[in-house]
């Protein structure tokens, strides 16, 4: 089952921290989101693989975008 | 037997309120995946322990006497957890649950015992809307203030004295809404909607076409309006957090609420907040995790969990006692708490007051979010609410400054001079009026020549002191504790402030007449 990971907020990627391919488990950084001046880790929700990586860094991203998704 | 004619009648005209709108209706109710009122109130309470009142009650209109079984309101009292409470459920079978005259006087009945002897009332809503013809015509319309001269606002309006707790169990529109807002404490079932007027109303009088959902449903209430305070996924999971909820509460505002034993393993995991706080100052983090390790273990019970998520307020145990946490929460907006995030923490604090639950500020706040959209939203006038209801409350009040404590918003966080009865930081705080950076900016102007060094150099100067060695040495806070410390101080705090304080934790309740809803 794929899980889409979402930007919570808009923002610019400043880090990504997985490849695809990547085993992660729930609570791992996947990457971070840069915010309101604040560094926003974004967490796996679920233990998985990391499937498609839809951003790169420096990309603006806007809420609810998805920006990678896991299986 | 003696009187067996009288005992028959008897027995006839209960077995006939208990037969609700009759076999059809009920079937109706089933069919939709709802219970009846009476099945609610079942599962509601303690087993076995409903006590009806008005079980004979019928409408007051001619001829509608046998089509009313309890006037569509089944009222009374009973159990939870073995502490008394009132309950009114709306029969949705009986003429829709439309509001009338003679399940008004029930109501007030049981609204006005449950106020003079010290517990909570639960309303369980569905449908509503004042009965027609019952209500039209001036002498219909006046009789629905129940005949007194403030019979109805004995019905409309509230001071806290006892919790109100308001179920929202079906398509809502009226007095459930009423009640909602005049509640501690909603819960709203998914499906089901919440508004002043249905869509029916409003497409016939002003054309427009809109849904359930769209005008009312749980979405809106729970993350837009603030409306709700939790929404649960079925009327069964709704009861269950209604009787979770009166757990954290005391029966009336003369006492505090009952303690519990604390759960094996509370407290193990306060080393882990090391580890939950970043050292980089500009990293977020999620503030339940750190609130998780202070609190006793799984008593975190949270408030307007989808609304205003800058802010977390939510009712948790420390030492088997409740307590009210107010957060900044760093992953949503870095912080900066907006508009419904302090409209969310004045309702806490109104609670919090009410009930005798002392508070918890856990301060990491870059300030409030400003700008164009926050001054349209009146932020400066919320933002001053906030310290009018700061300066209200009269439970003990304990600020930790965690992390960012800037500007305005320190004091309204319960900063110093703010009415703490204990304020401490951590050693990674970080206080001062703003950001190093803009405050170069403004002592330096931004279009002054200057090198790249010597805008470094402006930067460090203005950070220079934001450590909370500064405040603490001149006693403007009252101590810098290891983080890992945060809860044992809590607890001892709240033994002084609380359990052995002259007043035994008894507040004042000068919050408890401030509007229940925003």
């Amino acid at each position: 089952m794929a899980i889409d990971i979402k930007a919570p907020m808009p923002g610019i990627i400043m880090e990504i921290l997985v490849d695809e391919g990547y085993t992660v488990r729930r609570d791992d950084e996947l990457l971070i989101l840069e915010a309101m001046k604040m560094e926003n880790p974004i967490r796996s929700p679920e233990d998985g693989v990391v499937k498609t990586i839809l951003v790169r860094k420096k990309d603006f991203v806007d809420t609810d975008q998805i920006i990678m998704s896991l299986e | 037997m003696a009187f067996e004619k009288q005992l028959e009648e008897l027995r006839q005209k209960k077995e006939r309120a208990l037969m609700m709108g009759g076999p059809e209706k009920i079937k109706k109710q089933h069919d939709a995946g709802k219970y009846t009122a009476r099945e609610r109130i079942d599962k509601l309470l303690d087993g076995g322990s409903f006590d009806e009142i008005g079980m004979l009650s019928h409408s007051d209109m001619p001829g509608m006497a046998h089509k009313s079984p309890a006037d569509g309101k089944v009222g009374g009292y009973g159990l939870i957890n073995g502490r008394p409470v009132g309950v009114l459920a709306a029969d949705f079978t009986v003429l829709g649950a439309t509001s009338s005259r003679v399940a008004g006087r029930k109501e007030h009945d049981i609204r006005s015992t449950a106020d003079r002897h010290g517990f909570p009332v639960i309303y369980l809503g569905e449908a509503g809307g004042a009965r027609m013809p019952d209500i039209m015509g001036s002498a219909g319309l006046a009789s629905y203030g129940g005949g007194g001269r403030d019979t109805f606002l004995q019905l409309m309006s509230r001071v806290r004295r006892t919790p109100l707790v308001t179920a929202i169990l079906g398509l809502c529109y009226g007095e459930p809404t009423w009640m909602a807002c005049l509640a501690d404490f909603v819960v709203m079932v998914k499906g089901t909607a919440m508004g002043v007027s249905g869509p029916r109303i409003l497409s016939i009088a002003l054309g427009e076409e809109i849904t359930d959902e769209e005008l009312g449903g749980w979405e809106l209430h729970a993350k837009v309006t603030g409306m709700t305070d939790r929404t649960a996924e079925n009327e069964d999971e709704c009861f269950k957090i209604i009787r979770d909820y009166l757990d954290y509460m005391p029966s009336h505002n003369e006492e505090v609420p009952p303690a519990k034993e604390v759960p094996e393993g509370s407290g193990e995991n306060m080393s882990k907040i090391l580890d939950i706080i970043p050292e980089k100052r500009n990293r977020a983090y999620d503030m339940n995790r750190v609130i998780e390790c202070i609190v006793d273990r799984e008593s975190l019970f949270p408030i307007k969990p989808l609304f205003g998520q800058t802010a977390i307020t939510s009712l948790a145990r420390v030492d088997g006692k409740v307590v009210g946490i107010v957060a900044n929460q760093p992953r949503v907006n870095s912080g900066a708490m907006d508009t419904d995030g302090i409209e969310k923490v004045i309702s806490f604090l109104c609670l919090c007051d009410s009930f005798n639950i002392p508070l918890i500020f856990l301060e990491d706040i870059p300030g409030f979010l400003v700008g164009c959209a926050a001054e349209r939203k009146r932020v400066g006038a919320h933002v001053m609410n906030f310290m009018n209801a700061l300066g209200l409350v009269t439970v003990p009040k304990i600020t930790i400054i965690m992390r960012k404590a800037y500007g305005m918003a320190f004091w309204n966080m319960c900063g110093s001079g703010s009415g703490a009865d204990s304020i401490v930081a951590w050693p990674t705080a970080e206080m001062s009026f703003v950001d190093p950076v803009i405050a170069a900016n403004v002592v330096y102007g931004a279009t002054a020549a200057a090198t790249p060094e010597e805008k470094e150099e402006r930067i460090a100067k203005m950070a220079e002191g934001t450590d909370p060695y500064g405040a603490a040495g001149l006693h403007y806070i009252q101590d810098v504790i290891d983080p890992r410390e945060t809860r044992n101080h809590i607890i001892k705090v709240l033994r002084r402030t609380r359990d052995f304080s002259k007043t035994k934790g008894i507040g004042e309740h000068k919050l408890a007449n401030w509007p229940t809803k925003f």
